[in-house]
């Protein structure tokens, strides 16, 4: 042994013992806290039992450090302009959101900063503005050339050019062009115009602009076709023009900002709306909404800063555009109205389609003629029926016609083919039709009795009898059906004719076949059972006609197999009668079936008027009271079912109460997971402690009945000291009180 | 007693609460009531001459049950907010406050002594505070139920309990034994019948149920009104004669005890009618109702 553990040969370091790293950590921190409480306060730092800075957090900034965690300084925060001294006061500070802000913010709040857009700076100050600034921003960047501090708010950038001032000395004002081509000029002051007044009017435009519109538009798009291909001309500042604020956007605010093209429609909408001097509805929605999306969630607005984004729009919506179709139908009964007089329909309708220059006409000779579908007469069949007979049967018999070659052309010798087969199903009144229409055509001269009459002869013969055949052949298919019946059938397989049921069949309704099952077994075999049962037991003596039904009742129970739909019932019966008796049947057949069960110790007979003697009565009068309080009453007892379990009060409560506790003596209460040992030691005590013979055995207590020898003789042995607890018990309540 | 000397007439209005009043109960001897509701009060009544006496205000939830002790000095009260509060009755302020229970309180009653408040929680429990120490603990929970009780009733020796799961579980602390009568059907409410042999219970199939206590049969069964969905309470008039219980359709029955026949049945509210109680010894009732008002009646 000791020669074997020499041998050993140890390689590489050995793993240390889990132990040893952990006495060494609990070293290290004694340690640091030993160094922890000599530090200041604000140098000690917070470590973890691995020795490690502790981490706070993402919320409440990182590593702990000293300073209890404060700001980092030995006064822990001061705002950065504080100084404070006797002679020198802090003086109070007019501050303003920027003194609260870091950097990034500033420069974030920067880009936000309130400033009319130059889309809507008419008279060019903030870009004076911004000019100025640029300006500063140079100047600070290149060196002055002046040297020395100038103050530049002495010299001020003109954002005025000299030209400019003049210009204004000549006349000219912000918005006119400077080049003089008066028709570019036209146009563009006209465009201007046109766009803001667009902009600015809704619906409610004026009627004396309304007269003016239709000729204008017409002259614009005259004059703007050729300015298109010229140079465009010098860009010259907007024109302001002043019009009253008529819709309901916010001050500025163009709805066509960012779909121009739908600018256009608006306009057409708008121009048409007033050639008839007429308000649509629909169209101060259609500004604010129409143009943006179709299917925008009804009832949620944007505001003016928001862009319409995509869970702006309306999940729920239908895939239809409402907006479209209102305005339509909005659209088109005014004009059908009043421009156009006849009720004919309009092909295209809209100016937009019309050649500039031209106008569309009043009223035009073109008229669409339209053509009523025929009227269909009430009697009409949509079948077509050949008043001819299809000559089949009758010609069957004659000798066909000789066989003829067909002729060479292989397209007559097709038609011929396909006409033979027309007539042959649809008679001979189609060659007479095809006959008649084709007396000029040569190709159809075979029907007449020209070349190859001979092959259409034949081939007619053989399309007919082709037909004939199948034809037969469905017809004998349905008359050999319903010719043969159950009985020719089993004639032919030399069956024994069936005996005739017990029951003759009542409802007339039910048919034959569904009997057959019961029939057939009563044929073939005959249980001994049953036949017994109906010897000894006759418990419908009374009535014959019942105890028949009874009888077929037990022979259908007993054999299975399908049920016949009026089993065991008269015809007379009700429904409800029958269903009674259904349910007698079953109770006798039952007490019967238990009788025979019992063993044929006593005899059968005896056995059923000892079980008719019990109450239950089979007569038809009696089963209708007695059955259903039967069952109620059945049902009535075994509704509130009664358990007991064994319960032990804590010994408060009984103290409480007034009460002895019965538990008084006993070992704790046990855990609510009881062993079955202890089960088995408690229950037999709560049973000495009530004092009564047990009437009821509890589920719960089940469990002590399988018990070995030894188990119970130790309960023996337990009991006896048991009782006199309980006497013991019994004299102490003097001793509760106290 | 006869048919006729049903309380019928309506005596008292008392209006006070706000919202549906969950329960009202006569105090020992009669002469006071009690009643509870969704106000988060509870409200001291004297019902004969309809009158208003003291509210009480502390609970933070709806308060469902509340009862009064043999003296009349003190009172128990439950609800919503999972507490259970006894108060003194002159001054109006808690005494104690037992909190445990998991859920809702449903049901609160003193025992003979005053000395136990018992409370029956929509946490499957029946839980025992002690009112005579400071504890606030639970001096017995019993947990045998398998749902909500809902009502609770005690003798001098048993706490009886009624719950959803439809058993009724008595425990009988003097041989410390349950006893589980199944009835199969959400018991809603049980009250003794004055004699302490049997158990009214009313059930949640618009049934109200009679079991003797000893054998645990069921001896009759009371149909007609209507409970399916509402904490109600049922209970037997003072002579035993009767049983009477209200109806979700604001009407009250009155079944004859033996034969089960309805004897009587009129709206006496314009909504459900949550609690009945009857006079411990004259022909009196009160009834309460999700109305919110709680009318006395008299012959």
């Amino acid at each position: 042994m000791d020669s074997d553990e020499e041998d050993f040969v140890f390689y590489g370091t050995p793993v240390e013992r889990e132990e040893g790293i952990a006495s060494r950590k609990k070293k290290a921190i004694a340690e640091s806290s030993g160094n922890l409480r000599s530090l200041p306060s604000w140098k000690q730092e917070v470590r973890d039992e691995e020795g490690r800075r502790r981490f706070h957090g993402a919320f409440t900034g990182g590593f702990s450090a000293g300073y209890y965690n404060t700001a980092g300084s030995k006064e822990g925060w001061t705002p950065q302009s504080f100084t404070s001294s006797r002679k020198n006061r802090a003086e109070v500070k007019q501050q303003n959101i920027l003194n609260f802000l870091d950097e990034d913010e500033k420069a974030e709040l920067e880009g936000r900063s309130l400033a009319a857009s130059s889309q809507f700076d008419t008279f060019g100050f903030t870009a004076a503005e911004l000019a100025r600034k640029q300006a500063e921003k140079e100047q600070q960047s290149r060196p002055s050339a002046i040297p020395g501090p100038v103050p530049d708010e002495i010299v001020l950038p003109a954002t005025d050019s000299v030209g400019m001032n003049l210009l204004k000395k000549m006349g000219w004002r912000y918005g006119h062009s400077l080049k003089d081509s008066h028709s570019s000029s036209l146009y563009e002051a006209r465009r201007e115009a046109r766009k803001a007044f667009l902009a600015f009017t809704s619906d409610e435009a004026k009627p004396e602009l309304s007269t003016s519109e239709p000729t204008e538009d017409g002259l614009e798009n005259l004059l703007e076709q050729p300015s298109e291909s010229e140079t465009k001309p010098s860009k010259s500042t907007p024109v302001y023009v002043l019009d009253p604020k008529q819709d309901l956007h916010g001050l500025g605010y163009d709805p066509y900002k960012d779909a121009p093209e739908f600018r256009e429609k608006k306009r057409q909408h708008t121009s048409g709306g007033r050639e008839h001097g007429q308000r649509r509805p629909f169209s101060s929605r259609d500004n604010l909404f129409g143009f943006k999306s179709k299917n925008m969630a009804p009832g949620f607005g944007i505001g003016a800063l928001e862009e319409l984004d995509a869970e702006d729009e309306d999940v729920y919506g239908s895939g239809y555009d409402f907006e479209e179709t209102l305005i339509e139908e909005a659209e088109e009964p005014s004009k059908v109205g009043i421009e156009v007089q006849d009720s004919r329909p309009r092909l295209t309708g809209k100016e937009h389609g019309i050649l500039p220059g031209f106008r569309l006409a009043s009223n035009s000779d073109y008229q669409l003629e339209r053509f009523d579908p025929p009227v269909i007469p009430k009697d009409f069949e949509p079948r077509h029926k050949f008043p001819g007979p299809l000559e089949s049967n009758s010609r069957l018999s004659d000798p066909p016609p000789l066989e003829v070659p067909p002729p060479e052309d292989s397209n007559l010798k097709v038609l011929i083919e396909g006409v033979a087969t027309l007539v042959a199903r649809c008679g001979k009144l189609f060659e007479d039709l095809s006959r008649e229409k084709n007396q000029s055509n040569q190709l159809y001269s075979f029907l007449i009795g020209g070349n190859f009459h001979d092959y259409y002869v034949r081939k007619l013969w053989e399309e007919r009898q082709k037909s004939n055949q199948t034809k037969l052949s469905l017809e004998g298919k349905e008359s050999s059906v319903p010719r043969m019946t159950a009985e020719s059938r089993g004639r032919i397989l030399g069956e024994r004719p069936l005996e005739r049921s017990m029951v003759t069949p009542t409802s007339t309704d039910a048919p034959a076949d569904v009997k057959f099952p019961t029939n057939l077994v009563d044929t073939f075999t005959k249980s001994e059972v049953f036949s017994e049962l109906l010897e000894v037991s006759k418990p419908f003596k009374d009535n014959p006609a019942k105890q028949e039904r009874f009888e077929q009742f037990l022979k259908e129970k007993y054999r299975g197999g399908l049920r016949s739909t009026d089993s065991g019932g008269a015809s007379y019966m009700s429904e409800s009668a029958r269903a009674r008796e259904r349910l007698d049947f079953e109770a006798a057949a039952e007490a019967i079936e238990k009788a025979r069960l019992a063993k044929e110790s006593t005899p059968f007979s005896q056995r059923f008027t000892e079980f008719s003697a019990g109450g239950m009565q089979f007569t038809s009068a009696g089963v209708e009271e007695v059955k259903p309080i039967q069952t109620e009453e059945l049902t009535k007892k075994i509704v509130p079912k009664r358990e007991e379990f064994q319960w032990r009060p804590s010994p408060i409560l009984c103290k409480r109460f007034d009460l002895i506790d019965p538990y008084m003596g006993k070992p704790p209460p046990a855990p609510r997971i009881r062993s079955k040992l202890d089960s088995l030691f408690f229950v037999p005590d709560s049973f000495k402690a009530s004092g009564t013979e047990e009437k009821v055995t509890s589920r719960r207590d089940a469990s002590t009945v399988p018990q070995s020898d030894n188990q119970e003789s130790k309960n023996v042995v337990e009991e006896e000291p048991e009782v006199h607890v309980e006497i013991e018990n019994v004299e102490r309540p003097v001793d509760l009180y106290k | 007693m006869s048919a006729s000397d049903l309380p019928r007439k309506e005596a008292n209005v008392l209006k006070g609460h706000e919202g549906a009043v969950l329960a009202a109960r006569f105090n020992g001897d009669g002469n006071y009531c009690l009643s509870c509701g969704k106000d988060r009060t509870i409200r001291l009544w004297n019902p004969h001459r309809g009158i208003q006496i003291k509210t009480y205000k502390s609970h933070g939830r709806e308060v469902r049950d509340v009862h009064c002790t043999s003296d009349n000095s003190k009172l128990v009260s439950c609800g919503g907010d999972r507490q259970i509060f006894y108060w003194d009755v002159s001054t109006g302020r808690v005494i104690r406050k037992f909190r445990g229970h998991d859920s809702e309180v449903n049901a609160v009653k003193f025992n003979e002594y005053s000395s136990v408040v018992v409370s029956a929680g929509y946490d499957q429990s029946l839980r025992a505070w002690d009112c005579r120490s400071h504890s606030t603990e639970p001096i017995q929970i019993i947990d045998a139920f398998s749902d909500s009780v809902m009502s609770v009733c005690l003798t001098k020796t048993e706490i009886i309990g009624g719950s959803v799961d439809g058993t009724v579980r008595t425990f009988d602390i003097r041989i410390g034994r349950e006893i589980s009568d199944d009835l199969g059907q959400p018991v809603n409410c049980i009250s003794l019948s004055n004699d302490g042999n049997c158990i009214l219970a009313g059930c949640l199939d618009s049934t109200i149920r009679l079991l003797d206590r000893s054998t645990g049969e069921l001896l009759q069964e009371y149909k007609g009104h209507t409970c399916k969905s509402f904490k109600m309470d049922c209970c037997l008039t003072n002579t035993d004669a009767h049983v009477t219980g209200g109806s979700e359709d604001g009407f009250i029955y009155f079944w004859d005890l033996v034969d089960a026949s309805v004897i009587s049945s009129f709206r006496v509210h314009t909504s459900v009618v949550t609690s009945v109680s009857y006079h411990p010894k004259d022909n009196c009732m009160i009834t309460a109702s999700v109305d919110g008002t709680i009318r006395v009646w008299k012959t």
